[in-house]
């Protein structure tokens, strides 16, 4: 059992610049948790906060009820694996894994089992006897996740751990670590600011912008659902696109476009006549055909896919993601319509939605 | 896997440092038995051919025994050779200098008095000694392990 509960945690620095805000999240055990979010959210700083690498100015961090908010890093029961991986590069990979458990004084032959046990789920068994220099980037950080996984601890804590990497090695690292976690169970705490890693591995995902949560929820959620104009631009690949329209008439207005709506949308958007929306539109929800143009100012042909940029209206940048190959110019004219829209509320960037929801 | 065959099974990952370790202490303690034979004031006696030549020893002994006591480090038979070789020189040159210098008279006195001849002897006797131990472990650690290793592929295959 590893259930973990930050409650209202706060950091505030000497310098009283604040990093995070009332941060409320509940681990249950077995869960890989995402903290994603830019550079600057707070997300590494929870981490570290959680770690007992940064004091927790204000709340409480309990470990299956304990809490553990005052307690030194050693004593908290949890691994962390860095972005450098921080390896003893005069060290085999063999005595690296076998570190920690040396310092505590542990008898050589269970160190020895418990080795051998990590370097088998990680397929390091032949590199024992080398180097870090001698190891390919997803090799060392997979030696950085074996030196964890001797210690057994009731939390792992990820920050950034595949950023040095490739995007190949971080696409095999990244499958790497998600049968990891089915094979250990273990609760995980992963930090990344990189929305494909988030949406891949994790159970739920905790999106954060300048120190506060934003949405926390399961990655179809953040994709399908998202709480705010943030949340629906970070997550999604191209992010989604936005115009500013007026509702009129039934009708969504931009500079130069509109757009019809269903009765359900216009029910939805009954309390906003006359005022300003922010339309969201998912370049994968866009598709040709319709009464809306592009004007085509270049294409991405991807092979399954084919990114369209281009402005729609009077000069809202707009990019579709079609399917298949597509030879479009600049300054060629693409009608299409929208699948599926998402509604803003410009003043305070929330979603518009039923009350229910 | 069992309590003995665990223990020989972490030397395929882990280094020989006892044999290692008792090397370079043979170095330290030939070093001493050097420092305690140069430094005494014994006039003209030790301007012979034999002194250089027991300079160029002390530094052909210290580079033998390290190069040895790092391929130990990592199992290699051959090396116990060297070590047995050199733990003998140790024991021989007893007969050369300090039994020479304490047994030579200048001026009614022994070159080596009584005191520096013992720690002499002291010295050299504790380093030949940890040459031979460290060669006996390495002898026994690499032969158990090279029949370990030989079973563990047996296994495999």
């Amino acid at each position: 059992m590893a259930e973990l509960q930050l409650q209202h945690l706060d950091k505030i620095y000497d310098n009283n610049v604040q990093a995070v805000y009332d941060f409320n999240l509940d681990v249950k055990d077995g869960e890989l948790i995402v903290l994603v979010g830019p550079s600057g959210c707070g997300k590494s700083t929870t981490l570290r906060m959680v770690a007992g690498l940064e004091d927790i100015s204000r709340g409480a961090l309990l470990l299956d009820g304990k809490d553990i908010t005052q307690a030194p890093a050693k004593d908290r029961d949890m691994a962390m694996v860095f972005q450098n991986y921080a390896l003893y590069g005069h060290m085999t990979i063999y005595e690296n894994m076998a570190f920690s458990l040396t310092l505590r004084k542990e008898d050589p032959n269970v160190i020895h089992k418990k080795v051998l046990a990590a370097a088998e789920i990680l397929d390091l068994t032949s590199q024992l006897n080398k180097k870090p220099s001698q190891l390919s980037g997803g090799q060392r950080q997979r030696v950085a996740m074996g030196r964890s996984i001797v210690r057994n601890p009731k939390v792992f804590l990820f920050d950034e751990p595949l950023s040095n990497l490739d995007a190949k090695l971080r696409s095999a690292t990244r499958r790497e670590i998600l049968l990891l976690h089915k094979r250990l169970n273990a609760t995980i705490l992963y930090v990344t600011h990189d929305q494909t890693e988030a949406l891949t591995l994790a159970d739920r995902i905790v999106c954060m912008s300048m120190g506060h949560v934003q949405q926390v929820g399961t990655p179809l959620e953040l994709y399908d659902r998202p709480n705010n104009i943030f949340v629906a631009t970070f997550i999604g690949l191209p992010p989604m696109n936005m115009f500013e329209t007026v509702f009129e008439d039934g009708q969504l207005k931009g500079k130069g476009f509109s757009v019809e709506l269903t009765d359900e949308q216009k029910q939805l958007l009954s309390g906003y006549v006359h005022r300003k929306i922010t339309l969201g539109v998912r370049p994968e929800d866009i598709a040709e055909g319709g009464s809306l143009e592009i004007r085509v100012t270049n294409n991405e042909n991807l092979g399954m896919n084919t990114l369209v940029h281009g402005f729609l209206g009077d000069n809202f940048h707009i990019t579709a993601k079609l399917r298949g190959w597509s030879d479009n110019k600049a300054g060629d004219s693409l009608p299409v319509h929208f699948k599926r829209m998402h509604f803003f509320d410009p003043e305070t960037t929330n979603a518009i939605r039923k009350e229910a929801e | 896997m069992n309590e003995a065959t665990t223990r020989l099974d972490r030397m395929r990952y882990t280094k020989n440092t006892t044999s290692s370790r008792l090397a370079l202490l043979a170095i330290v303690c030939n070093v001493l038995f050097f420092i305690s034979l140069y430094k005494s004031d014994v006039g003209t006696y030790y301007y012979t051919i034999l002194i250089g030549a027991s300079i160029i020893y002390n530094l052909v002994f210290m580079l033998a025994t390290f190069l040895a006591s790092e391929g130990v480090k990592n199992y290699q038979k051959g090396y116990t050779w060297l070590l047995l070789v050199l733990g003998c020189g140790q024991i021989l040159r007893i007969f050369i200098y300090p039994m020479q210098g304490h047994n030579t008279m200048i001026g009614g006195a022994p070159v080596i008095g009584n005191g520096q001849f013992i720690r002499m002897i002291i010295y050299l006797s504790l380093s030949a000694a940890c040459l031979f131990v460290s060669a006996v472990i390495n002898w026994r650690k690499s032969r158990a392990l090279t029949a370990h290793i030989a079973s563990v592929e047996a296994v495999k295959a």
